[in-house]
């Protein structure tokens, strides 16, 4: 299991330092050169600078709605059952399909949210949303759509375990609901707030298949070529597998760098560095 | 006590307050799915109509004949399911022999192999992307369906570890100790007691696996490049690459894509809590 893993990223830091077409057998030593040739590459900024603002955009409103929807489908209500089910449904189509739905959605001529939008006459609504300016929106939207279903479960399931003793002493304090959320609910919230931030936020900086397939990587989808996007590119349409394999080693820097700052400020509870 | 009795007995408003949230919850998670579906039934002129039409005035099944008739649809299905059904079995094969072990086999190293797992766990693939197309390359396993299974076993089977990890942990031992006592090996330990035990867990452990290799778009990308052996995610978006862009039929066939996984989802729910208690989701 170790050589599964390792080996691979093992290869790949050895591969960072070859100029090497991805198809032909063909390898040139160039040491540093590929890092060199990225770092003075405006298109590479960029794109980390999207992953970024994606990543951070769409992992706050995921925790938002997650929380929220977890709140809304604590309680039980008529059908509180059948709409847990249809929260959690998202999260399972195949990403392609939800792409392709929200491709739809919004289709600049024909999209049912933009002919929804547009009866709504507010000023400054853009008529169309799959351009440079707006594709991002749409590519933050969707993707809260998607895999907020996975902050919900795991918030909802923790919600579960409160005890309501906990509850009971702040109503008996006088404390509003509002209070409660932010006294009781949010500190039990907290590890598992944590953990699915870490977890999210990795995820949404390193995913590939939603931008690509919003964007296609070319016209409005240079607006959202994201780290993991470039990386193809420069591996599968440009073939320079070597350049590529430097990508991949950055992004996999940034993401240890990232860990580690988050585990020096917030260390996690004993429990859960044994779970 | 006035606090007590407002807190006790909820408010018309607040209660319509809540009704309006669960609603719009509702909304939002099921109008996409809802479009899907009407607007993979529209006839061709009315799904193009402005305004749209969110009841549709008639009804046809045309993208659903284009879809099995004029499309690869079958080929790219049976692909996928094939090489969904071939890494599920070896990761749950492998993954329970392999968390059985981490369990109960005291070994050295064994806490660091855990926290391996865990990492392996958050590790994204595409960071991987381009030495196992390397790989695959130098070992012929590109354009093949057991080398795109290899890939995802490759990737699923830490995590398949770290969630069955936790199921097993939940078995007392004592009664694998009785099994034992009783002249039972090993081997009919984990196959008599603890498997049936852990069964809720080993079946979530295989539908997150499933689901894995059933949504893959990266690697299917990567490394299959011949139409017959394209699973769905890669096949359909070829439909975008035809002269217009039929968008009835690519919403039949996210329509044919979900309704397995929503009937499936459906019957295997309450197992699916019990994974997800235990950390047991990633994409």
């Amino acid at each position: 299991m170790l050589a599964f893993t390792l080996f691979p990223v093992g290869y790949n830091v050895w591969l960072g330092f070859f100029a090497k077409h991805s198809l032909r057998a063909t390898s040139t030593w160039v040491g540093l050169g590929n890092y060199a040739q990225m770092l003075s590459d405006p298109d590479f900024w960029r794109s980390v600078w999207l992953a970024t603002v994606y990543a951070v955009g769409s992992t706050t409103l995921q925790i938002f709605a997650g929380v929220a929807g977890a709140l809304i489908l604590h309680q039980r209500f008529a059908g509180c059952d059948f709409l847990r089910g249809v929260a959690l449904f998202p999260y399972m189509i195949p990403t392609v399909i939800a792409v392709f739905v929200w491709r739809w959605l919004m289709n600049d001529l024909y999209g049912v949210i933009p002919y929804v939008l547009g009866t709504l006459h507010i000023p400054g609504m853009p008529e169309a949303w799959l351009t440079h300016a707006t594709i991002m929106w749409v590519l933050i939207v969707l993707s809260v759509w998607t895999f907020f279903p996975f902050v919900l479960v795991n918030v909802l399931a923790r919600l579960q375990t409160i005890p309501p003793e906990l509850y009971d002493a702040a109503r008996v304090d006088g404390a509003s609901a509002v209070r409660q959320f932010f006294h009781v609910t949010l500190p039990q919230l907290r590890n598992v707030l944590l953990i699915v931030l870490l977890l999210r936020g990795i995820w949404m900086f390193t995913k590939f298949d939603v931008p690509w397939l919003l964007g296609f990587g070319g016209g409005a989808g240079e607006a959202i070529r994201t780290l993991p996007v470039f990386t193809y590119q420069r591996s599968f349409t440009y073939y320079q597998a070597g350049m590529g394999a430097a990508l991949s080693n950055i992004m996999l820097v940034l993401l240890l760098m990232a860990v580690t700052i988050y585990f020096v400020a917030f260390p996690p509870s004993e429990e859960e560095q044994d779970a | 006590m006035p606090d007590r009795a407002r807190h006790g007995r909820r408010r018309p408003v607040s209660r319509t307050a809540a009704w309006a949230l669960r609603l719009g919850l509702f909304a939002f998670c099921a109008f996409p799915l809802y479009w899907m579906v009407v607007s993979s039934l529209k006839v061709s002129h009315e799904l193009l109509a402005s305004p749209p039409t969110f009841w549709p005035h008639e009804w046809e099944l045309r993208a659903y004949r284009k879809l099995f008739y004029e499309t690869n649809f079958w080929t790219y299905f049976q692909n996928t399911v094939v090489v969904s059904a071939l890494t599920t079995v070896i990761v749950i094969v492998a993954g329970v022999i392999g968390a059985y072990s981490l369990t109960r086999y005291a070994f050295r190293g064994r806490t660091f192999v855990a926290r391996v797992t865990l990492l392996a766990y958050m590790f994204p693939p595409i960071i991987m992307l381009v030495p196992l197309f390397l790989l695959a390359r130098q070992f012929g396993l590109v354009n093949s369906i057991p080398g795109l299974a290899l890939t995802y076993i490759s990737f699923s089977l830490p995590y398949a570890l770290w969630i069955l990890r936790a199921f097993f942990q939940s078995i007392p031992l004592e009664l694998e100790h009785a099994a034992l006592i009783d002249g039972a090996n090993r081997a009919q330990a984990l196959t008599y007691v603890v498997m049936p035990l852990a069964l809720p867990g080993i079946i979530a452990t295989a539908i997150f696996t499933f689901i894995v290799a059933w949504n893959d778009f990266l690697f299917a990308l990567v490394l299959i490049g011949q139409d017959e052996l394209k699973t769905l995610a890669i096949g359909i978006n070829e439909f975008f690459h035809m002269a217009v862009v039929d968008w009835g039929l690519i919403m039949a066939a996210g329509v044919m894509v979900t309704i397995p996984a929503l009937v499936f989802f459906i019957a295997v729910q309450r197992y699916l809590i019990a994974g997800w208690g235990a950390g047991g989701l990633k994409g």
